[in-house]
């Protein structure tokens, strides 16, 4: 691995490279793709929360005006699941037979002239069920249970009898509801055959993925499905799966020869790409009386679908979290007639986190011991389950700087000791990790005649700010201006990369990057090795270094030749070179790779009549590794902080006994937070350079979220004194 | 969307007879519910009379009252200077109402007509909904019910009448100017609206046909105190869990000399709470007939597992907005 030498631990905020383009409404999102003969496909979807379909009548439907086709699982022909991937399997292949496995389901496609005459025939569509009692309690002996679904449980030391000796306990269970992704930008689908090769405009956050998911779908090569999503609407994860209507909008143009066009309506939001699901923890913490623990004990019970086995590991946060010689986390997963699950923000971190640091918090009360105290007194200073030194870690100096920074040492210990203007005032703080991941990823690296540079890799932008921060580190690793190079990304003809997910995108391709600008620095220095004219004759890649659209000799920075003087001498219209990165594992680096870690404080105010909760200060200190792009980072920061929020006190998916209908299928219904319910939101870095990849950064697309929950539900416990075990926590609660 | 005829009226009379000559008709004002529910296929209207270019877009002042036309937005007549200063509630009410966008396009009329925000009633694939299709059943009984109705409900239907202006005007005692083809008629919005017994799909005295043409409030006397408070999940962009609207005579000796109380987001109808106001008149301003009150007001609720907190968070918000109106009892 070869570092380049290190710019500053927080880089310049410059401004997003795509933001004049989204702002004047030029940037293509897959809703403006439009094709001439586009038709419209619109879902129609089960009112029956499980059984069967015994009759689906098409007939009016295919007499309504406009109507091209209606699918139906009598018509739509066999179609192959997608790939399994690191995130669980890929749904099931749509419309393949008559079982109906929860409310919304997917039933049926009606394909017209107009969204609106797509519409009509989808009302129109008539389908009969034989109903069969929905399984929907995490509980229903009914539900088919499967343990250690993703080989994360961890077992350290002795529990029983740690916890048997702890002279402190606590043990309680904390409560999660399901919560929906609802990006701004309805998912959309529109898919063209152009002969055998299917092309989408899609919202993905994994064009790779979707390729080969696809291609599965309808038996095509790879080769044969390009996708293109150079901006997509917002993710939070719902983009992380290939979902039957994408199969399904395929499948339409295939039918009618036509592009089609296929949306997502709000309400099938809620349905048709995932959800946060709800579950249950149980924490037993054993401590001693000086507040050293010596005992932790999670386990986890989450829901996902009947044939689905969504990744969402939940109890296994608390493996890592503490210094603790005694750990079991145990995971389980609860199958339901509900909607496929996935990802959603900090997906197992962001609920595990929420219960492990409010039994932090409760160990805390019961030491009479302040909580930040805790946290710094069982510090993980190295790896917990290995022992290894962390990559970087700088956990305590979030907490310290973030207590320093929120004025903590005013916090009166006694909840509901502190009171202004008639309000009652809790501080609350979680200390927060989020687990590494990263992917291989490839990059392709261009230096033009121009001396412009052009980058790119299937990576996709969701309004997280791929596109600056990918710019910035290759401008960086190519010695040129960020206003010289131009990143691609969202293609699926472009180098393989992983999913914008994990958290991972930045170092993965940032990674990959890197390396292609590399090895192109190094496709220059071979270009001129026998040189006579090059004052960079004889040098290799490591003897040089870029700098301002040249190549400088190390040892004599005053010997240099610009990229374009080379290329015009060498007549060549441009030079290209490949890179790949490839993580490396904890006994190659001799280190355990580290996400990213920090501290988060909020201050709530509660009405002690109404029980109304405000949030009137959050600070986020973040140990990011390094940090790109200061704007780009404290918008993820700060829009996570504005989804923890909402966890904490609004978000709840909420279904129909019975039958597992969203009974709020709407941002009417669904809350989530207003500009007034956001206050001040302060955002901190601190830490430094990571050592596990060549660009020095961990991921920070979701450490955002992941801790204000808890902090919340804390802080609320200090202003009131009562402790809420469940979310969201509402008013009502609190009367 | 099915399609449907779209005409426009400019006159009263005009817009009478196309209604009457249709029966599948619906008005539209600002469209900020008609429209949603078209889209949603709840409302399936053959022929839609815009309204919007009828002369009924005027607020006057007139004997102690204010008539404020039908099609006056919320944000004009929550703009307006005599009801800033006479009718502060009102103002209160409406600017704790929707968004300013919303606001900008829903008139007074529509605003009085909106329908319930229950997801039962708003989901054509929810068979059981008798506000939808009398005798198909209550999917919201045992549903989820968080938001629904505690007063004025019926096995039938426990929709809450969401509308936060309405309860002011109810308590002010206004007034709805009806024209229908067979004439005009005046009535008092207390007798307008219909709890839903077991005909939840009549929602109104308003004939087929009907329109409301105005509505007329009549202004608060001087040195009167009045308030809307309006409490939910977060903090603006919501419909209520519960709301008060109080006004309130004080005497020199404190005492309350007469007082209005309406209630919003806990009843099927705007609701007026004439058992808190018998407790409050004549009484002292403190906190025990304030709890008095509350209590009186919501002596009839009846409570369903997920809104039973809706019987106390009204009396605490009852409470909460006489203190604030009388200075007293906190
Ligand atoms: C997102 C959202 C949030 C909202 N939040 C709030 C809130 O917090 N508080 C609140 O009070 N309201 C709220 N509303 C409701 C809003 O105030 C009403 O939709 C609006 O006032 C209706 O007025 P309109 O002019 O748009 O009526 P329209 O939608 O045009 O009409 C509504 C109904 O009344 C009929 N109608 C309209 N005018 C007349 C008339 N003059 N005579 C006879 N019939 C007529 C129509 O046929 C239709 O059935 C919200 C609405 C939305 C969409």
């Amino acid at each position: 691995m070869t570092t380049i030498s290190r710019p500053r631990l927080i880089g310049p905020g410059i401004n997003r490279v795509d933001g004049p383009l989204k702002v004047t409404g030029r940037a293509p999102y897959p809703n403006d793709f439009a094709y001439p003969g586009m038709v419209h496909a619109v879902l129609v979807r089960s009112t029956a929360g499980a059984g069967r379909i015994t009759e689906i009548d098409t007939t009016a439907a295919e007499r309504s005006p406009g109507v091209v086709s209606v699918l139906t699982h009598l018509n739509a022909g066999p179609l192959a699941r997608g790939p399994m991937t690191p995130l669980g399997v890929s749904p099931p292949a749509p419309l393949q037979d008559d079982a109906i496995l929860h409310y919304g389901q997917i039933v049926a496609v009606a394909v017209a002239e107009t969204f609106e005459e797509a519409t009509e025939a989808a009302y129109a569509v008539r389908v009969g069920y034989a109903d069969e009692p929905a399984v929907l309690d995490l509980d229903d002996p009914r539900a088919k249970v499967r343990t250690n679904p993703w080989g994360r449980d961890a077992d350290r030391g002795d529990v029983p009898v740690a916890l048997a000796g702890a002279e402190v306990v606590v043990d309680e269970t904390y409560l999660t509801v399901d919560n929906t992704n609802n990006p701004m930008g309805p998912l959309t689908t529109v898919a063209r055959w152009e002969g055998d090769t299917l092309v989408v405009n899609n919202s993905t956050q994994w064009a790779s993925l979707e390729g080969a998911a696809l291609a599965a779908a309808f038996g095509i090569p790879e080769e044969s499905v390009h996708v293109v999503a150079p901006y997509v609407g917002g993710g939070f994860g719902a983009g992380l799966r290939v979902w039957q209507h994408v199969v399904l909008a395929a499948l339409a143009a295939r039918v009618t020869g036509r592009p089609v066009k296929l949306v997502l309506t709000r309400p099938q939001m809620f349905t048709a790409c995932g959800h946060r699901p709800k579950g249950r923890q149980r924490v037993r913490l054993g401590a001693t009386r000086e507040g050293a623990l010596v005992a932790v004990q999670h386990e986890a019970r989450t829901a996902s679908a009947v044939d689905d086995d969504n990744f969402e590991p939940t109890a296994s946060v608390s493996a890592t979290a503490y210094a603790c010689p005694n750990v079991i986390t145990r995971d389980v997963q609860a199958r339901l007639n509900v909607p496929v699950p996935n990802s959603m923000r900090g997906p197992g971190t962001a609920t595990g986190n929420y219960a492990l640091e409010c039994a932090m918090d409760e160990l805390a009360y019961r030491l009479g011991m302040d909580p930040l105290e805790l946290r710094l007194r069982n510090d993980a200073a190295v790896h917990p389950p290995t022992g290894l030194p962390w990559s970087s870690r700088a956990h305590k100096e979030c907490l310290e700087r973030g207590a320093e920074l929120f004025g903590w040492s005013r916090r009166t210990h006694e909840p509901r000791s502190m009171r202004e203007d008639g309000l009652l005032v809790g501080y609350g703080l979680a200390a927060v990790g989020y687990p590494w991941f990263r992917a291989r990823c490839s990059a392709r690296a261009t230096i033009r005649r121009d001396g412009t540079a052009y980058v790119c890799s299937a990576g996709t932008e969701i309004g997280n700010g791929a596109y600056t921060v990918l710019v910035q580190l290759s401008a960086e690793a190519l010695g040129l201006d960020p206003g010289q190079v131009t990143f691609g990304l969202g293609d699926s003809t472009m180098p393989m990369a992983p999913q914008t997910g994990g958290s991972s995108l930045t170092g993965a391709v940032g990674s990959a990057a890197h390396e292609a600008c590399r090895a192109l620095v190094g496709a220059f220095t071979d270009l001129v090795a026998d040189d006579g004219d090059s004052p960079l004759r004889g040098c290799t890649a490591d003897d040089v270094e870029p700098a301002d659209g040249a190549l400088r000799r190390r040892d004599d920075p005053a010997v240099h030749e610009s990229y374009r003087d080379i290329l015009a001498r060498h007549h060549r219209p441009d030079l290209s070179a490949d890179g790949e990165s490839t993580p490396l594992t904890a006994d190659e680096l001799g280190m355990a790779p580290a996400g990213a870690f920090g501290a988060k404080y909020v201050e709530v105010r509660v009405d002690p009549d109404l029980g109304r909760i405000r949030v009137a200060r959050a600070l986020s200190v973040i140990d990011g590794g390094r940090i790109v792009n200061e704007k780009t980072a404290r918008s993820q920061i700060i829009g996570g902080t504005v989804g923890g929020i909402g966890m904490a006190l609004f978000e709840e998916t909420v279904s129909d006994p019975g039958s597992g209908r969203i009974a709020n299928a709407t941002l009417g219904d669904y809350i989530v937070p207003v500009n007034a319910d956001i206050p001040d939101m302060q955002v901190e870095f601190a830490g430094s350079w990571d050592r596990a990849n060549p660009v020095g950064t961990k991921g920070i697309g979701e450490i955002g979220l992941v801790g204000l929950a808890p902090a919340i539900a804390n802080a609320v416990f200090h202003a009131t004194g009562r402790r809420i075990r469940s979310l969201p926590i509402t008013l009502d609660q609190l009367l | 969307m099915r399609p449907f005829t779209y005409v426009r009226a400019h006159e009263v009379g005009t817009a009478l007879a196309e209604a009457e000559a249709d029966s599948r008709a619906d008005f539209l004002a600002g469209g900020t519910t008609q429209l949603d529910l078209m889209k949603d296929g709840v409302l399936r209207p053959d022929r839609l009379i815009d309204i919007t270019r009828l002369p009924l877009h005027g607020i006057e002042e007139r004997q102690g009252a204010l008539i404020v036309g039908a099609l006056v937005t919320m944000e004009e007549l929550a703009a307006d200077p005599v009801a800033g200063r006479r009718l502060p509630l009102v103002r209160e009410a409406l600017l704790r109402s929707a968004s300013v966008q919303l606001r900008n396009m829903a008139t007074i009329g529509g605003n009085l007509l909106q329908r319930t925000r229950c997801r039962y009633f708003r989901d054509p694939t929810v068979a059981a909904c008798n506000k939808r299709d009398r005798g198909s059943g209550c999917a919201a009984v045992h549903g989820s019910h968080r938001t629904h109705a505690v007063l004025g409900t019926s096995e039938h239907c426990i929709a809450t009448h969401a509308s936060d202006v309405a309860v002011t005007l109810v308590a002010l005692d206004a007034v709805v100017h009806i024209s229908g083809a067979a004439g005009d008629r005046k009535v008092p919005l207390t007798g307008f609206y219909r709890t839903p017994g077991d005909t939840p799909d009549v929602e109104n005295d308003l004939r087929p046909g009907e329109l409301i043409a105005a509505v007329e409030i009549p202004l608060l006397p001087e040195g009167a105190r009045s308030d809307y408070l309006k409490v939910r999940d977060r903090s603006s962009y919501e419909f209520a869990l519960a709301s008060a609207a109080v006004a309130v005579g004080l005497g020199a000796d404190r005492r309350i000399e007469w007082a209005r109380v309406g209630l919003g987001g806990v009843a099927t109808v705007p609701w007026r709470a004439v058992e808190a106001e018998a407790v409050l008149t004549g009484s002292p301003a403190d906190g025990e007939v304030f709890a008095s009150a509350a209590a009186a007001a919501v002596a009839g609720a009846e409570p369903r597992p997920q809104n039973a907190f809706k019987v106390d968070l009204a009396q605490r918000t009852l409470v909460r907005t006489l203190q604030t109106v009388t200075g007293a009892g906190s």
